[in-house]
């Protein structure tokens, strides 16, 4: 059984069909690059997974948990949508760091919030738990190359740094698939290396990730699985060789040419 | 240098008005006032544009009562009448430093005002009186049944000097307000159940518009203020003026002028 | 300097009724404008409308009318005289103050409301959804993460307010409130000293100098955030 399994998922905005019966299924640990031109539903589909948005119909199942059915009212209730979204992390185009807090707390803050719901369990270990959180942020910078700028405020980093710890924080509540919403797409040429290097990273420990993004090259050498999407709907998928190197769709071939031209003229 | 003609000037203006506030004692006149005025050939005369005392006609000329009698008094002296307007809170200062030579304005004669000035014979009353609205009309019929009610008057005004000095009002539950027009509206609303104001006042305004239904308790005598001429502590002239007075009184020429100017009923109480 | 102090001391009665005035206003007047502000945002469409009118024309009127209103309203319109309010016990000088309270209140409640629906719309949406992929409450994403952003954007039109609510205490004079300015004129009529009335201009320019202080000293604790 996949880790991830969607099916059929269906989303308007008001009259505009955006998603129109998205299925997919990815196992563990695999990467999964959504490509396609804008306005293609792909940036929908992963605020579908993360719950920013609602989806109309289609279920979503996490390792074998059923986390949305369109058809089925209770799964969307506030509390169910705040327990299921933690099966998965998100990290936006332009990183939306919270400003007033230092970049450890940016990471810890979800984490203690969360511990301090079960109020009877925080007041008796306070002290480990709150030692255990700072522990795994620290963990998590040194991961992303950032534990100098722990104490750092997000005004004072680099595009690259802010996304950097945009992803720690989104790994801070451990999710099982973490997604990433063109997380390159404002930053220039030499700060997209090293935060893709910080993806391509997290892929040797055995993170599952999907990623949205316009870097053809980075999908090629990095994803395990390709979708394009293309009008709301998956046009083709396959492995990075199959969509780049023998693309069957002319939809995706005329892509294909568009970006490569494009990636040339640089 | 703009700056340092502003802050010179800023400063200047700041000593004087201390200088002005803590002026006290006068000193009295040893020389005597009606030569010294008498050989100016004029009466230096400091007013306020105050109706029905000094106003200007729809022609611009300067009259009323208190320019009619002052004419009157200063053609009997023989010297030429001189009306110089003044800041009313500034008339003290004016007197003594003999920019003017008296103040004929409607003044109010009050203690504290005669250890600055001498005050000739009074020659008007200032009247106050009791309003209430027409509703409460069998509540409040004397100043007794006020002895608890909400009362107001303007501050500092004569009515508020009134309502202390009455021994019903005084105990009333008194809170001054900022004019005698906002003491009437206040009581057509009702937040006060009688207001003491100027008798010439209510009569011009209780009955008309939105104030029909207030009424004028007639029957209350409050103590009241009058009107004199205040000249400089120790000057003769007070005693010279005050003789003018009296035969005026008795020729009938200030009655003539106080029924001209509609204020019979205010001189007659002065006579009393 | 008998009189200087004499005079001080009277005024300083006044300026506290001033104070009484501003501070309470202060009090309440922020968390109401708070509630305006969200009902201001609200999904119900007749709240909505309704609210957003009630600020339009608060706005739209001079505070010195709507102290008249209510001072002389109840009174005028419903035979019911705001100093025989039992509240009040027959204290008509409270009676006027709490008056002038309420007028202060609802006006400045008002202002707040626009501030703080500004500050909180210039809020970007990112902010929410990072919080709330993180698995944040609603509560708890408001109060951890947007609140301290709001009040940093709205710190400098909020300081504007606050300073010229100090002067604006003054307008309670016209409704018979025994502020510092009343006390200056009651000097005048009674005593006939002009000076008190400039040098309670010395009491307002410390106050507000004292506020203008705190507020930069929070503009600096909160800049080292943002740039």
């Amino acid at each position: 059984m996949a880790l991830l399994e969607v099916y059929n998922l269906q989303k308007s905005f008001g009259s505009v069909p955006v998603l129109k019966g998205v299925s997919f299924s990815l196992e563990k640990g695999e990467v999964l690059a959504i490509i396609g031109s804008s306005g293609s539903g792909k940036t929908t589909l992963l605020r579908c997974l993360n719950f920013l948005e609602k989806a109309d119909a289609g279920t979503i199942c996490v390792d074998n948990n059923l986390l949305f059915d369109g058809a089925d009212k209770k799964l969307s209730s506030q509390k169910e949508i705040r327990k299921n979204r933690l099966f998965f992390g998100l990290v936006f185009q332009s990183f939306h760091l919270f400003p007033q807090y230092t970049v450890l707390k940016n990471l810890t803050l979800a984490a203690v919030l969360a511990a301090k719901e079960n109020k009877k369990n925080f007041n008796a270990n306070k002290t480990q738990i709150l030692a255990d959180i700072e522990k795994r942020a620290l963990t998590l910078l040194d991961r992303v190359g950032l534990t100098e700028k722990k104490d750092a405020y997000p005004c004072n980093l680099s595009g690259g740094q802010q996304q950097r710890v945009a992803i720690a924080r989104a790994l801070m509540l451990t999710p099982d698939i973490l997604c990433f919403d063109e997380p390159t797409s404002a930053l220039d040429p030499e700060l997209t290396k090293e935060v893709l290097k910080v993806i391509r990273d997290l892929k040797t420990s055995d993170n599952t990730m999907v990623v949205v993004t316009h870097e053809m090259e980075f999908a090629r050498n990095v994803a395990d699985k390709v979708i394009f999407m293309a009008n709301g709907i998956i046009e083709e998928m396959g492995t990075p060789e199959e969509i780049f190197e023998h693309p069957k769709s002319p939809i995706l071939q005329s892509f294909l040419n568009n970006a490569l031209d494009f990636s040339g003229n640089n | 240098m703009k700056k340092l003609f502003a802050l010179l000037l800023s400063l200047i203006m700041m000593l004087s008005l201390c200088a002005c506030g803590s002026e006290t004692s006068a000193e009295t006149e040893t020389d005597s006032d009606y030569d010294y005025i008498t050989g100016n050939g004029y009466l230096v005369i400091g007013i306020t544009e105050y109706q029905p005392m000094n106003y200007y006609d729809e022609n611009g000329v300067l009259t009323g009562f208190d320019t009619e009698f002052a004419q009157e008094v200063c053609s009997r002296l023989g010297v030429e009448a001189q009306f110089q307007i003044i800041d009313w809170d500034m008339k003290e200062t004016e007197l003594m430093s003999r920019n003017i030579d008296c103040i004929w304005n409607g003044l109010t004669v009050t203690e504290e005002r005669r250890e600055n000035m001498d005050f000739t014979t009074s020659y008007l009353t200032n009247r106050q009186c009791v309003v209430i609205n027409s509703a409460n009309a069998d509540t409040y019929t004397d100043a007794a049944s006020l002895a608890s009610a909400m009362i107001s008057a303007e501050s500092g005004s004569a009515g508020e000097t009134a309502v202390l000095a009455d021994a019903s009002l005084s105990t009333a539950n008194y809170t001054p307000s900022s004019s005698q027009a906002d003491a009437l509206l206040a009581l057509k609303a009702g937040n006060y159940d009688a207001i003491v104001i100027d008798y010439t006042m209510a009569t011009a305004s209780v009955g008309n518009g939105d104030y029909a239904d207030m009424m004028i308790l007639e029957d209350i005598a409050l103590a009241n203020e009058e009107y004199a001429i205040g000249f400089r502590l120790g000057s003769d002239m007070t005693a010279r003026v005050n003789e003018i007075i009296e035969e005026m009184i008795a020729d009938g020429t200030l009655a003539a002028l106080a029924e001209k100017y509609d204020m019979t009923d205010l001189y007659e109480a002065t006579l009393n | 300097m008998n009189e200087f102090i004499n005079v001080t001391l009277q005024l300083a009665e006044g300026f506290k009724t001033t104070l009484g005035l501003f501070f309470l206003t202060l009090l309440f007047s922020i968390p109401l404008g708070l509630l305006v502000a969200v009902c201001a945002r609200s999904h119900f469409t007749p709240l909505r409308i309704l609210i957003r009118g009630f600020v339009y024309i608060i706005r739209g009127t001079p505070l010195l009318l709507q102290l008249m209103i209510v001072v002389y309203l109840p009174g005028i319109a419903f035979q019911y005289p705001i100093t025989k309010w039992p509240i009040f016990g027959g204290d008509v000088a409270m009676a006027y103050f709490y008056g002038a309270l309420v007028a202060f209140v609802i006006n400045y409640a008002c202002y707040f409301s626009e501030i703080f629906r500004g500050g909180i719309e210039n809020i970007p949406k990112g902010q929410y959804e990072a919080a709330e992929v993180l698995g944040m409450t609603k509560s708890q994403i408001f109060f951890k993460v947007i609140l301290l952003q709001v009040i940093r954007n709205i710190l400098a039109p909020m300081s504007n307010e606050i300073i010229t609510l100090v002067k604006d205490t003054a307008l309670a004079r016209t409704v018979s409130v025994m502020e510092m300015l009343f006390f200056a004129e009651e000097i005048l009529t009674n005593q006939y000293i002009v000076w008190p009335l400039f040098y309670t201009g010395v009491f307002y320019l410390v106050f507000s100098a004292f506020l203008t202080f705190l507020f930069n000293l929070a503009e600096k604790k909160l800049s080292k955030y943002w740039n």
